[in-house]
């Protein structure tokens, strides 16, 4: 048994519902307490209200898209300045502005999603919360 | 009187034959649809077709007699213009022998300014051995290029899409493999497996062709910043030692000491070197050898990367198509299913990007050996 002295909540932004799921399931199995959004819009709401550890965030998605969802997060308060935030997408780095964005906020990170594992992703995000 | 009356009769005949040849000749050039123009030895034109006034704007009168590298200026995509001595006429005309660099557009400036993709072919006008002039013709190549771009486009977009489900099976798969969802039997697991397998292999295709479609599209971005190569061989090793000791392959690695930093982008280095070590493991055989050095060139001040192996080599025959999109060797199709055919091609996009160069020496069933210099004029010191 790995004792631990706090439950991390991750909060996943994410449209496509078996990409969701599977997160989802991955992380209850890990001992993560986890809140789901299906657009950046709803997204944003749940982010400021429950105020999880991470934020690990899909781009391209309808309502809102995940760039915008972290502009507006980075406007608010000093939580929502400072939650690191995992973008997991597909896209590649061709767009070199939305790289340049997300190369200069310093607690945000890109992933692409079908390089990463789940298990590969549960260390990473380990990682990144334990640095906070 | 019959003599002169026949001389006349033939002079006019001789005089129709060389009007009607000169309609023929006429009616033959203006039915060409590519841009034609003559240039004497100085360079100066002395005939334009009707497809050239319409190509660059300017009237047949208009430019007669004039230097034709003043009246049709070329520049490269980015807008610098070609100089005279560059300009493949004028190296034509000196008698230089030019190849025609196809990969290399250039456009053509009309006279309202604007400008076209052109591709040209320029060929010496010679008399009794001596070049006396020089004929072009040129075709605009817009629609070729935007057709090249869809396309390309395209192959971005399909492969973007096909990442995500991809990602799906991927993690559904890893979660069936993981027992998350109960128990698998060995043979449920290992069919399992060889499902995870095929989807990772599809992964590193869409990859792959990303790479290729971000290069063709020039949207690919070099990073460079100084890097210790000697780690970034060593870390690409670890990540294939699996394959390595699988075929259980002698693997030696030896470089000099005093190798220092170099102004490379790490990630795009790092892609030659898997490329690289991963085509040697891939076809070399059980229990062979491969060696991978690296050796400073304080002189030339290059770096040179140097893998070879004992493998099954490079088909003479095809030695010159290894660097082709898409091309695989048939001494390996056989062998080796696994192959896109893309690896060389990126490898070498990038090394001529980075301004180093890329070359092989190989024979078939004796090995390959790959070499890659990288310059190293500024250096910085560890």
């Amino acid at each position: 048994m790995i004792l631990k002295t706090k439950i991390s909540t991750i909060l996943i932004v994410e449209d496509e519902v078996s990409l969701r799921n599977a997160l989802r399931d991955k992380f209850i199995r890990k001992g993560f307490k986890i809140l789901l959004a299906k657009d950046g819009e709803a997204g944003l709401i749940i982010a400021v209200q429950e105020q999880p550890d991470l934020i690990l965030l899909d781009i391209i998605m309808p309502k809102m898209n995940g760039m915008i969802m972290l502009k507006k997060l980075r406007q608010g308060n000093k939580w929502s300045k400072n939650v690191p935030v995992v973008l997991l997408s597909n896209l590649g780095a061709d767009d070199e502005k939305m790289m340049k964005e997300i190369s200069e906020d310093k607690l945000a990170f890109y992933l692409v999603k079908s390089d990463w594992s789940l298990d590969g992703l549960v260390i990473k995000i380990r990682e990144k919360i334990s640095l906070i | 009187m019959n003599v002169h009356k026949n001389k006349i009769k033939k002079n006019i005949l001789k005089e129709f034959q060389s009007l009607q040849k000169k309609a023929l000749n006429e009616a033959i050039l203006s039915s060409i649809g590519d841009g034609l123009v003559v240039v004497d030895k100085e360079g100066r034109i002395t005939y334009v077709n009707q497809a050239f006034e319409k190509m660059v704007g300017w009237k047949s009168e208009e430019v007669l007699g004039r230097r034709v590298v003043e009246v049709v200026p070329r520049e490269s995509e980015k807008g610098e213009v070609v100089l005279f001595n560059e300009r493949i006429l004028t190296k034509v005309l000196s008698g230089e022998v030019v190849i025609a660099d196809l990969t290399n557009p250039f456009y053509y400036i009309r006279k309202d300014k604007t400008r076209f993709p052109a591709s040209s072919i320029v060929n010496p006008i010679l008399l009794g051995g001596e070049i006396i002039g020089v004929v072009e013709t040129f075709r605009d190549i817009t629609k070729e290029k935007e057709i090249d771009k869809a396309k390309t486009e395209f192959v971005s977009l399909a492969s973007h899409q096909l990442r995500t489900p991809l990602s799906t099976i991927s993690w559904y798969t890893e979660m069936l493999l993981a027992g998350d969802a109960g128990k698998l039997n060995s043979e449920q697991a290992k069919y399992l497996d060889e499902v995870y397998k095929g989807n990772q292999r599809m992964i590193s295709l869409v990859n792959a062709l990303l790479s290729v479609s971000r290069m063709d599209l020039g949207t690919f971005v070099l990073e460079p910043e100084p890097t210790d190569v000697v780690s970034l061989v060593k870390s690409v090793v670890i990540e294939q030692k699996p394959q390595i000791d699988r075929k259980k392959i002698k693997f030696s690695f030896e470089f000099e000491k005093n190798i220092p930093l170099i102004q490379v982008d790490p990630k795009l280095l790092s892609m030659v070197v898997q490329n690289l070590l991963s085509n040697s493991v891939k076809y070399t055989v059980d229990k062979g050898k491969i060696k991978i050095s690296l050796i400073l060139d304080n002189k030339k001040k290059t770096l040179l990367f140097k893998i070879s192996d004992n493998g099954y080599g490079i088909p003479k025959n095809q030695q010159d198509k290894i660097f082709t999109k898409l091309f695989r060797a048939d001494n390996v199709r056989g062998k080796d299913t696994e192959g896109t055919g893309l690896g060389l091609y990126i490898v070498k996009a990038i090394i001529d990007s980075s301004g180093g160069k890329v070359y092989f020496e190989s024979k078939e069933d004796e090995g390959t050996t790959f070499y890659v210099t990288l310059p190293c004029n500024s250096l910085i010191k560890k």
